[in-house]
């Protein structure tokens, strides 16, 4: 190698700086524009706390969806699995059944439901698309014979109590969502086990052929997706205060659209927490922005979805430019 | 194309190169893994931006093409990693982009007729005998080239690269090949050739352009030159022949592994049994689809088998999958390694850390830490051994050159420290300096005690590694060389004798 090979390898091209900071970026665009537009509203104590604990849920099943994309999959079942892990909890909880005990029966239901999807895809062999498709109507209509139709609630005070508690701002939602992100960073960096989920993605046949117990794999990618939706349920009980039959309806768009804007490739092998955490926050400035510049709940939508778009079409533009 | 500059962050692949092509010539370019022949050739079809300098096409000066530039400038490529649509018939994978059309009222709808009647036409002339409506799909991979050279004629180019076409090919499909690229020669087609094999390059080349490390060393007639001339200027040196020890004898030494009546349900593994033994190289000679691979992929547990038993220093070894073989001390380095062997999404670091790493795991290869450390260390072994040409381990697979990226995977296997390690074409696009490593590596883990196990088309290939050869045809060992005894033409005849024509003959009534 030459000397001026050595030098180029320590400046970053545009496309590595892009890849690295590329999220970070616009998200602080969007604060930085909030922070314009409606200054005395943006400069509030509870702007962060409001914007963390509504970007919660949505980080948290964001994290597992990540899972399914990872392999290049997906889980289209997680909103109804946060809606029927949420259920079970809250029908624990008023039966008379300790919180924490609750909690974890609920999380254990998301990964009992994750693994039902893991089955199903490892024995039919078909796409995680069509299953958890079926599944996501499976689970909500079970969610709604199980709560006959209706809302439960009315929880322990010692719950409802611990879920609103905020440790300087940042409210237990969020405390729990990063609590789930630094684990499942440590996992996919540091651990064989993330490491393989990795490879099954970039290639399910050299991943066969280099030992990896592809179906194996595949199936605890389902288990934590479902554990984190399970989580995310908990954590939506605490904040609504009552468990819906048709609560978390949809919210699979916006924890594929955090994953997916977190550098997510949906071809599988390619991502990271970090970005999927980014990704769910950039989602929640978003609805924070909407709602401080009163935009109609109606028009959120459209922006939101053109949102989505613009910025994972100008993540592929620059990767694209950059590779000729 | 003058002065051609391309730079890639922390490489220069190209510094200066000058290439010309004319009609009706095969001008073969030629240089070690890494040179830069496919990014000079990526240029010219558009896939690349060169950094600097020009390129005229019939008088047309160009600073940088885009892909329909290329296109409509005649030119086609027919990559290595062909890319023919599996999901479509040949006739649509050849006219994909320009269908003809026919009016039907109002609307154009795509004329089917004529489009196969064209793709007759084409399909003749490449001298493919298939009907166009079948799917590419079912098609070989000799097959699927074929199609490839069709489709640059039905977009009627005047310039056809082939990049490494015959890697994948047998002796007598490059034969066959040969032929096409002769006849299209004639047509007035100027064609550019990239090979390691220096035998097919005397064979087909009118002129070769050796490039070494991105700069140009020179262009000459190929009738002026010899194989060693060639070798001296890309190499820099000469390079020796043979890789046995000599009067190796090994009747008497420790049987290593061994198989026992291997058949598969699907019929292209019949009763088949085989000793290794230790410091000995066994080699897998035979014709694409006599079943080598398949007896390696079922021996490894990648494909199922039906009965059979695999014993490795005489303990009985399940190897069901490629986990249990892995751990059992089994390795195989696959043939269609893009497919089975290469992660794109990972570095050259985790591709080659795979291995070792599900190989010192339990349950399933899930459980355990990563260590960063471990990962650099083996890496950096290999890239060693293997003389991977790379800035950084840390670089992803898919930005080096073909053959480094066959290196990565060899290492990858090599790394997992396997005791027996079954090399299915060992050398697929490596550069005759490295191949020659490489035979000496296969031969160091054969003195060490390993078994090496070789499946290679080229004959070659097999009787300057293998102390013992044996022939396949038709998913059983039909005869077994020592090296002393084999030949080229024996091997040959061995692969394709009577027997299998006269089966043929009798289907056909
Ligand atoms: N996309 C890329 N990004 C960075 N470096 C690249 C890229 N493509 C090629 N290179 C580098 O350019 C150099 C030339 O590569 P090239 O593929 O042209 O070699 P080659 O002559 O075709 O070798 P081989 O015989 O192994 O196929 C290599 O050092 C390679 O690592
Ligand atoms: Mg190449």
């Amino acid at each position: 190698m030459t000397a001026e090979n050595k030098v180029k390898q320590n400046t970053l091209s545009f496309k590595q700086i892009w890849q690295r900071y590329g999220t970070l970026g616009i998200l602080a665009l969007l604060l930085v524009i909030l922070a314009v537009l409606k200054p005395t509203y943006f400069f509030q104590s509870s702007t962060v706390t409001q914007i963390l604990s509504q970007s919660s849920v949505n980080i948290l099943i964001a994290l597992g969806e990540f899972f399914a994309i990872l392999i290049a999959g997906i889980d289209l079942s997680v909103g109804s699995v946060v809606a029927l892990s949420g259920m079970f909890m809250a029908k624990l909880m008023v039966s008379g059944t300790t919180p924490v005990l609750a909690v974890l029966l609920g999380i254990f239901m998301g990964a009992m439901l994750g693994f039902l999807n893991g089955i199903l895809v490892n024995s039919t062999g078909l796409h995680p698309f069509i299953i958890t498709l079926g599944t996501q109507a499976i689970f909500r209509g079970v969610t709604l014979i199980i709560s006959d139709s209706s809302a439960v609630f009315g929880f322990p005070a010692g719950f409802t109590k611990f879920m609103a508690q905020r440790i300087f701002y940042v409210p237990v939602a969020a405390l729990i969502a990063f609590a789930v992100a630094l684990v499942l960073a440590f996992l996919t960096k540091k651990t064989k086990l993330g490491r393989n989920i990795y490879a099954l993605g970039g290639n399910k046949e050299s991943a066969w052929y280099s030992g990896i117990n592809v179906k194996l794999h595949m199936l605890i990618v389902f288990i934590i997706s479902g554990i984190c939706a399970g989580i995310a349920g908990v954590v939506l009980l605490g904040r609504v205060g009552s468990a819906e039959p048709a609560a978390a309806t949809g919210f699979e768009t916006y924890a594929i659209a955090a994953a997916i804007i977190g550098g997510t490739s949906f071809f599988g092998g390619k991502g990271k927490i970090f970005g999927v955490v980014m990704g769910g926050l950039i989602i929640g400035v978003i609805n924070f922005g909407m709602n401080l510049l009163s935009v109609s709940s109606t028009l959120q939508q459209v922006v939101m979805g053109a949102l989505i778009i613009g910025s994972v079409t100008l993540d592929r533009f620059v990767a694209a430019e950059n590779r000729r | 194309m003058k002065n051609v500059v391309k730079k890639f962050p922390g490489v220069t692949a190209l510094s200066g190169i000058t290439f010309d092509i004319l009609a009706g010539e095969v001008h073969v370019l030629l240089g070690e893994n890494g040179a830069g022949k496919s990014t000079l050739m990526k240029i010219l079809s558009g896939v690349h931006k060169p950094t600097s300098g020009t390129i005229n096409l019939g008088g047309k000066e160009f600073t940088g093409l885009t892909p329909k530039d290329s296109r409509d400038n005649g030119i086609s490529v027919i990559y290595q990693e062909l890319s023919v649509i599996n999901e479509l018939s040949i006739q649509e994978n050849l006219f994909v982009g320009h269908l003809p059309t026919k009016k039907l009222g109002f609307i154009n709808t795509v004329d089917y007729a004529q489009m196969k009647e064209h793709t007759k036409e084409l399909l003749e002339k490449v001298g493919l005998n298939r009907d166009p409506e079948t799917f590419v799909e079912n098609l070989s991979i000799s097959e699927k080239q074929q199609v490839e050279i069709a489709k640059a004629l039905a977009a009627d180019s005047k310039i056809l690269i082939m990049d490494e076409p015959t890697t994948s090919l047998t002796s007598s499909e490059v034969a066959h090949l040969f032929k096409v690229v002769r006849q299209l020669k004639k047509e007035g087609k100027g064609i550019v050739f990239i090979s390691h094999k220096l035998g097919e390059i005397m064979e087909i080349g009118d002129r070769v352009t050796v490039l070494k490390d991105g700069t140009y060393v020179g262009t000459k007639n190929v009738s002026d030159v010899t194989q060693d001339d060639l070798v001296t200027m890309m190499v820099g040196r000469q390079i020796s022949g043979s890789y046995q020890h000599e009067n190796a004898d090994f009747n008497k030494a420790e049987v290593i592994f061994e198989v026992k009546n291997l058949t598969r349900r699907d019929g292209k593994v019949k009763n088949v049994s085989f000793k290794l033994r230790r410091g000995e190289i066994l080699g897998f000679s035979g014709l694409v689809g006599s079943g080598r691979s398949e007896m390696m992929n079922s021996i490894f547990g990648a494909q199922p088998r039906e009965s059979g038993e695999i014993y490795i220093y005489g303990q009985k070894a399940d190897c069901l999958t490629p986990y249990q073989s892995i751990k059992n001390g089994l390795a195989m380095v696959t043939e269609n390694r893009r497919e089975t062997g290469f992660f794109h999404n990972f570095n050259i670091k985790k591709n080659i850390s795979v291995l070792p790493f599900i190989k010192k795991s339990s349950g399933g290869g899930t459980v355990g830490l990563i260590s960063a450390e471990q990962e650099e260390k083996w890496a950096d072994e290999q890239k060693q051994r293997l003389n991977i040409k790379c800035y950084s381990t840390a670089q992803g697979i898919t930005e080096l050159s073909g053959g480094n990226q066959q290196k990565v995977i060899l290492g990858k296997w090599l790394a997992a420290d396997s005791q027996i390690i079954i090399f299915d074409e060992p050398t697929k696009g490596i550069d005759v300096g490295s191949k020659g490593e490489i035979y000496t590596l296969m031969r160091k883990l054969a003195d060490e005690g390993k078994g090496v196990l070789v499946v290679s088309s080229e004959l070659p290939e097999l009787l300057a590694v293998c102390d013992t050869i044996s022939v396949f045809r038709e998913g059983e060992i039909v005869a077994t060389f020592d090296r002393k005894d084999a030949t080229e033409e024996k091997l040959v005849a061995a692969s394709t004798a009577e027997k299998g024509k006269e089966k043929k003959r009798d289907s056909r009534k």
